[in-house]
């Protein structure tokens, strides 16, 4: 169940989400600012590892995209490619805003972290 | 009149009341709030996680601004205060951040996009955030 948490006049836009994945309680609250949209997905209370995900704007037609982990795990590739796709989304969805991506998770197995693409994207962008 | 089951109903809602605090408690709870004066427009973001806490502070725009981190390091009563994005030559959130850790003893990220060489600007939203946290109960230290 989603749910918009901020009044309309407050400049930034609010969607948090509990779910279950793959057994574990998690809550999602992505956050849309102006340049940025910040995606917090915690089973643990707290963000956990965060990466920061940009477009990079070349000559050529295909986007090619900059993710970075910036605090925590920096040996997982499953967060990086769960940042990726994030924003492989976004920019296919129009938008030149990087993402930043907080993963507080129990585990990093491919079908929770597919479980969290897939719900982000779906529910809430 | 049925003195015991009066008992067992109100140990029943005892127990769900408990139940709901606990699940409140591990509930993430969302705060904005903005605050007008002179010119100049501050909002804030305050995302209460269970063990830690995310705050933005936007000047006048919604712009994301840079990152930090900062927590309470053991066994002394240090802060340790990093900035992840942004934050080379401008580190305005840096010190807010620090701050932030040294009086309440969360564990803080906190983005911030307060244009540099502010320092009213700055110490405004550093008491305004302060200020919110502690009115709504989540901070840790007696301060």
């Amino acid at each position: 169940m989603a749910m918009e948490t901020s009044d309309p006049l407050f400049p930034v836009r609010q969607t948090t989400l509990c779910l279950d994945i793959q057994g574990n309680k998690t809550d999602i609250i992505v956050s849309s600012y102006e340049d940025h949209f910040l995606v917090i997905v915690t089973q643990i209370g707290s963000m956990g590892t965060i990466l920061h995900a940009r477009k990079e704007e070349g000559v050529s037609i295909d986007p090619t995209f900059n993710v970075a982990v910036v605090f925590g795990k920096r040996d997982e590739p499953m967060l990086a490619a769960c940042a990726r796709k994030l924003i492989e989304h976004i920019s296919n969805s129009g938008s030149s805003k990087a993402l930043v991506l907080s993963l507080g998770l129990r585990d990093h197995s491919m079908g929770t972290l597919k479980g969290i693409v897939s719900a982000v994207i779906e529910k809430l962008f | 009149m049925n003195s015991n089951g009066g008992v067992e109903i109100a140990n029943q809602s005892m127990n769900e009341l408990s139940i709901k605090e606990q699940e409140a408690d591990e509930s993430v709870q969302v705060t904005c709030f903005s605050e007008f004066s002179d010119d100049v427009t501050l909002h804030f973001q305050i995302i209460r996680l269970h063990k830690q806490i995310y705050a933005w502070i936007g000047c006048n725009s919604a712009k994301f601004g840079h990152l930090y981190a900062a927590a309470p390091t053991r066994p002394s009563n240090n802060v340790s205060v990093t900035s992840l994005i942004g934050g080379d030559s401008d580190n305005t959130g840096l010190g807010i951040a620090r701050r932030l850790v040294l009086k309440t003893g969360l564990n803080i990220v906190l983005a911030c996009n307060i244009p540099k060489n502010s320092p009213m600007l700055e110490a405004k939203a550093e008491k305004k955030l302060m200020e919110k946290l502690i009115s709504l109960g989540y901070t840790m230290r007696k301060i």
